[in-house]
């Protein structure tokens, strides 16, 4: 088998990527500042504005179906998603500030497979979370219409946003080979949370806000999320939300590849 | 990528450069290393040594000349060049939170084995580097010694062909040190070809059939460890005198015996060839002229003497040592 083959074959780079994703989280799982981030923060987050604002839910013109927490829910998806794929990409400039990476490299792999391990993990790692978040709403009284296939659904839209939040950072992470920079990047996803209606509904914005949010395709993601959970279209699009999603996850890998390119041939 | 025809060579690099932001880090290096033969690549921090074997493994491309290893072009052949090849880095390339038999099988997973070949090969190579005991152990708890050998561990996952040791005993202690070197030697015993960078004198001395100094980006100096002494021209004979006073008058009785210089802390060294068979005349020819010794001392010369002779300075300067 010669070595030009063994990259190109499917099956190979397949497991390459699996061994990958595994390595990538059993990392996550150890490292607390890691972890912490990604599940502590956005449940926090949760619990502060069901508490806090529910008195919104009283507005004329705020969705009637589904309980409070079960609205804002979505938007602790969100976070939690956004914030896994950001310890994603700071893991991968980890690998490459500490020289984990060129053990990567030195090895006969399919570049993009170093790019899909980190991906997938966050697949995973988002898909797991958003059954936490879903979990832990329940308790505090969600509900959701949407049953068994609404949660489902929102669980693979929360794994993609996580995914194309680990290619982004990913991308960022391969450009410049910086834990700090990453780091930088956090209040970013706040910035985009909150130019998303998050949690609130987009119809009770500001006109300035209410314009903005049209250009974050993560609007569409979160409406499309609160839609399947309640199974209510009056909060958004399934087909909008999956759409963008997987915009945001093909591209964002694309661009987490095409950094890895210019990384290796610039080197 | 058909592989390259280079002879017996299992590394042929011919004119490497490599720039950095303008400074050229590899200036011009030609080396050629034979299969089944270990290179020692010598030279103090900043030599350049890094930078070439990272050239070599195809971690880093060059800015002029070529290489090639194991038959592949390491920039249009790379990926035939990391299926041959081993290679351990330095000791940051491991990652702390993982144990080392996960090591081992994402390593093996790398090379293109399936789950039970890797978790197999894992498992021999556990012993053969003695890790059984702590396979299950995060890197953070390994010693330093522990920790180099699992990456050498790492290295032999894919049985390669040509293996690159980076430093592979810095900082490690004696024993550790020693062991590195019968497992090294006993992989090149089967057929492996190693090359070796170190700042270590003594560890090309041990293990290498040739060795490559390099300073400056540039070879200063190759051949084997004896024939790289010779070139300074043999043994030397160190004298102390009981009155330093007379070391001009010794010094002119001994010219005849070859070139005499002082020593640091006065007495005289006389480089001859004669080694320590010109004990018994020079001390004949004091006496004769009435110069009290007080000690003679034969000094073979070690590659160091080799590396200070060539640059002008030391192999590992004392306050690089760590």
């Amino acid at each position: 088998m010669s070595a030009v083959a063994l990259e190109r074959r499917p099956a190979v780079q397949a497991r390459v990527i699996v061994a990958l994703a595994q390595r990538a989280l059993a990392v996550q799982l150890r490292r607390a500042q890691f972890l912490i981030p990604a599940l502590v923060l956005p449940l926090v987050l949760l619990a502060v504005i069901a508490s806090g604002t529910s008195a919104g839910r009283n507005l004329p013109g705020f969705p009637t179906s589904g309980s409070y927490i079960g609205f804002v829910i979505g938007g602790a998806l969100l976070q939690g998603a956004l914030l896994a794929g950001m310890t994603a990409g700071t893991a991968m400039a980890g690998d490459i500030e500490g020289g984990f990476f060129d053990r990567l490299l030195a090895a006969p792999v399919h570049r993009a497979s170093i790019v899909l391990g980190r991906v997938v993990a966050s697949l995973v790692v988002g898909a797991a979370q958003a059954c936490l978040f879903l979990a832990v709403g329940l308790i505090f009284g969600a509900d959701y219409a949407g049953g068994v296939l609404g949660v489902t659904a929102a669980v693979v839209l929360t794994a993609m946003v996580a995914g194309a939040a680990a290619g982004a950072t990913g991308a960022l992470a391969l450009r410049t080979g910086s834990v700090e920079l990453l780091r930088n990047f956090f209040p970013m996803v706040f910035v985009l949370l909150f130019t998303a209606p998050a949690f609130f509904p987009r119809q009770l914005l500001s006109p300035a806000m209410h314009a903005v949010t049209r250009f974050n395709p993560l609007t569409y993601v979160v409406e499309g999320i609160r839609a399947v959970l309640h199974d209510d279209r009056a909060l958004g699009s399934p087909a909008a939300g999956f759409a963008c999603a997987a915009g945001l996850l093909t591209g964002a890998t694309a661009l987490a590849v095409l950094a890895m390119r210019a990384r290796t041939r610039g080197a | 990528m058909a592989a390259i025809e280079t002879s017996d060579s299992s590394i042929l690099v011919e004119g490497l450069v490599r720039d950095y932001a303008g400074v050229r880090a590899v200036d011009g290096v030609d080396l050629e290393v034979a299969a089944g033969e270990i290179y020692g690549f010598l030279g103090p921090n900043g030599a350049g040594k890094s930078t070439t074997v990272r050239i070599l493994t195809t971690l880093l491309r060059p800015t002029a000349g070529r290489a090639v290893v194991a038959g592949h072009d390491v920039v249009s052949g790379a990926s035939g060049v990391r299926r041959a090849i081993g290679v351990a880095l330095q000791e940051a390339s491991l990652d702390p939170l993982m144990t080392g038999r996960e090591l081992l099988r994402l390593q093996g997973a790398l090379h293109g084995l399936r789950r039970r070949e890797a978790a197999a090969r894992g498992e021999e190579l556990l012993e053969r580097v003695d890790l059984v005991a702590a396979a299950d152990r995060r890197l953070a708890t390994y010693s330093g010694g522990m920790r180099r050998r699992l990456d050498l561990a790492l290295a032999l996952v894919n049985r390669p062909r040509v293996l690159f040791l980076d430093e592979p005993t810095t900082g490690l202690d004696p024993a550790s040190r020693a062991a590195l070197w019968r497992e090294v030697r006993a992989l090149n015993a089967d057929g492996t070809t190693v090359f070796l960078t170190t700042q270590y004198l003594e560890e090309v001395e041990q293990l290498a059939g040739r060795v490559g100094i390099i300073d400056q980006g540039r070879i200063a100096a190759e051949g084997t460890p004896s024939e790289l002494k010779e070139r300074l021209g043999g043994p030397a004979l160190h004298i102390d005198l009981v009155d330093l006073g007379r070391t001009e008058e010794a010094r002119a009785a001994l010219a005849r015996f070859g070139p005499c210089t002082d020593r640091p802390g006065g007495g005289l060294r006389v480089r001859t060839p004669e080694g320590a068979r010109a004990i018994a005349p020079v001390v004949r020819v004091l006496d004769e002229a009435g110069i009290a010794v007080d000690a003679v001392e034969v000094d073979l010369p070690s590659l160091d003497d080799v590396f200070l002779a060539l640059t002008g300075h030391r192999a590992v300067e004392e306050d690089a040592e760590a």
